[in-house]
């Protein structure tokens, strides 16, 4: 097992490194006004003076290579246009707790209400509740989440006597947000969940533990639900980081000083030591919840064994 | 020789409602099924073996129902089992199953000692504690021939072949302490010669435990084998029920002559297998006369309008047909089937 990981981290490792060159490459493609505050009252000398301040009339492999040592050292450079002269990592540090934080709540809410609903759904198959849980997780997917985003400011914070703005210290501020990013998940574990159990369901296996006088909610329980969570756990890290980078309207609409929009504003912005960072730091959540999803997995199924047979099934 | 009755099934029918449409899948079935007797049931697929039996244990589908007729085990009715409760002290604990595919009957998440203790810790409550109850558990899958249980106690249901695995359903069978067991096409899947292994070892448990083995096949080769009685279903009736010998070696009803003409090794070299023509009737509509009429080439006038009784042949032995009937011509069966005895599989 440990020789395993340690080749899937490795190979995490490389992925990282090559979207690194990819994206660093890439942005040096780009208009360099995204290194200039002040570019338009520059004259030419001064903009190649500047230019070479920074290194970016170097090759392009001692430019990556500088930019790997400096990496290391935690300096991603500092931001040009978003907030002058302030150190990246000094901007992202005060905006990421705040997202993975809202992040964490909204995915342990959606996983405590989304899993009860696709279990139950499959449990009451056809029933009444079955029918209401798809007109529930219809209604979230059909309609735009910004609809029901803003019935739920408009009305929420009414209900619970709360200003419309969010206030990191009081805890009554967290559950709008938070509800708000979890009913899109909610809708879809319960969706994969059901239908998951189903499929189970129908299989053989539950016919023989039933044949064994096994109850139909110990079947449920010891036999359908662990089996089609299996399939579920897979995605789960990468709904995370969904989660994370996809509060953009959340956030705006109840003006949380998080990571949503940051990429988009930057990308806009040309600001591109910004760019890079946030494109890495997103890739490292993609490959670090690949790599957990794939982890869990083996976990759970002995059938997917470790070693040179790796992900067969 | 009068022997008990364990289960005795009382004009049974069975319904399936499709899409609207209402498929009567067994047509008043009677049965009595003997203590510690073998009693093979064969027919073509979708004539209702496997649903008869699986009425047994209340484990029809959601649309399936009991339309009419009993299901007496010692006297209870299970026909009337409705609720989860109900079926409670019947599965397992009274009649258990082993299911046709061993590739998939079992939980693949799961190791096959867990899911034979689930069993024990169910249907025998009297052993208690963890340790108590792994020696159970190994202790079953030696009876099922299954080498070092230690070892194989912790393995999941992927590191068996299917022969083993079928093994295994057999030990989950029996940790269950069932009176009747049911087993519904459980060689289908294996090849040749582990289906000879597994019926070797039914045999021996039935002995062993003291079973009564309801055998669903298609394979008359299994049944030579393994039955004391056999019951031939078409069209969700049993059409003949007798003796394994009076069934192979003086068949009365058509249908058993043809199916037995059938066995592959009947065919003479160079010569097409004998097939019967046409597919059975469709359960959807009613069924007038004897079901297995428009397929049979010496069927008779009646055969189309009425339905035949049972006529008996001997004390053991009686079959649904009008050939039986003193008014009816003399129909013999057909010749390839006249000389079973000499058959390698069925000495």
């Amino acid at each position: 097992m440990a020789k395993y990981l340690l080749k899937r981290i490795g190979r995490s490792l490389f992925t990282l490194v090559l979207i690194i060159c990819i994206v660093f490459i890439l942005m040096r493609q780009m208009p360099i006004e995204g290194y200039f505050q002040n570019f338009d009252k520059l004259t030419d000398a001064q903009i190649q003076a500047e230019l070479k301040n920074q290194g970016l009339l170097d090759p392009m492999p001692l430019q990556i290579l500088h930019f790997f040592r400096d990496m290391l050292h935690g300096d991603f450079g500092v931001s040009h246009s978003y907030r002058t002269n302030v150190p990246v990592t000094d901007i992202l540090r005060d905006k990421l707790p705040v997202s993975i934080r809202l992040g964490c709540m909204s995915i342990l809410v959606s996983l405590f209400l989304g899993i009860p609903l696709g279990t139950l759904m499959a449990r009451y198959k056809g029933k009444f509740f079955d029918k209401f849980g798809t007109l529930f997780i219809v209604f979230i997917q059909a309609v735009p989440a910004a609809v029901y985003y803003l019935f739920i400011q408009m009305y929420g914070t009414t209900l619970l006597g709360i200003p419309l703005l969010f206030d990191p210290n009081s805890w009554k501020s967290w559950i709008l947000p938070v509800l708000s990013m979890s009913l899109g998940n909610i809708a879809y574990y319960g969706m994969w969940l059901r239908r998951y159990m189903v499929d189970e369901s129908n299989k053989d296996y539950v016919c023989l533990a039933k044949a064994k006088g096994v109850s139909g909610n110990a079947v449920m329980f010891r036999h359908i639900f662990r089996n089609a969570f299996v399939p579920m756990v897979q995605y789960l890290p990468s709904s995370f980081l969904n989660t994370v980078i996809g509060s953009i309207y959340v956030e705006s609409l109840y003006s949380i000083p998080g990571m949503g929009g940051l990429l988009v504003t930057v990308i806009k912005d040309n600001d591109n030591n910004m760019v890079q960072a946030i494109v890495l730091l997103y890739a490292t959540v993609g490959v670090i919840g690949l790599l957990l999803g794939d982890i869990l997995m083996t976990i759970l199924d002995p059938r997917i064994s470790f070693g040179n047979k790796e992900g067969r099934r | 020789m009068k022997q008990e009755v364990i289960l005795a099934v009382k004009d049974l029918n069975v319904k399936f409602s499709l899409r609207g449409q209402v498929l009567h899948a067994i047509r008043n079935v009677s049965l009595d099924i003997y203590k510690g007797e073998s009693l093979a049931i064969v027919g073509e697929s979708g004539s209702g073996k496997s649903v008869f039996t699986k009425t047994f244990m209340g484990l029809l589908d959601g649309n399936g129902f009991i339309d009419s007729g009993e299901i007496l085990y010692y006297g209870k009715d299970l026909a009337k089992n409705r609720s989860e409760k109900d079926w409670k002290n019947i599965r397992g604990k009274e009649i258990a199953m082993v299911m046709q595919d061993p590739m998939t009957s079992l939980n693949p998440l799961k190791t096959i000692g867990a899911q034979i203790a689930e069993a024990i810790r169910m249907h025998q409550p009297e052993i208690k504690g963890k340790e108590a109850i792994k020696k159970q558990v190994c202790a079953y899958l030696e009876d099922v021939g299954i080498q070092d249980p230690e070892r194989r106690y912790k393995q999941y249901p992927h590191e068996f072949s299917g022969g083993m695995r079928q093994r295994v359903v057999i030990a989950i069978a029996l940790a269950c302490k069932p009176k009747i067991l049911i087993c519904d096409e459980p060689t289908t899947a294996l090849d040749v010669t582990i289906q000879a292994q597994i019926l070797g070892l039914l045999k021996e448990l039935k002995q062993k435990y003291d079973l009564t083995i309801v055998f669903i096949t298609h394979d008359l080769g299994v049944v030579a084998n393994i039955a004391d009685r056999v019951a031939v279903m078409y069209a969700g009736d049993i059409i003949e029920l007798g003796t394994c010998r009076e069934i192979f070696f003086d068949p009365k009803h058509p249908y058993t002559w043809a199916l037995l003409s059938s066995l592959p090794q009947l065919g003479e070299k160079g010569e097409n297998l004998f097939t019967i023509k046409g597919t059975p009737p469709s359960l959807f509509k009613a069924i007038q006369g004897d079901a297995f009429a428009p397929r049979n080439p010496r069927a008779l006038k009646i055969d189309f309008i009425e339905e035949p009784p049972y006529f008996k042949v001997t004390e053991t032995h009686k079959a649904k047909t009008w050939l039986l009937d003193p008014r009816a011509p003399k129909v013999e069966p057909p010749e390839a089937i006249r000389n079973l005895k000499n058959l390698e599989v069925l000495k």
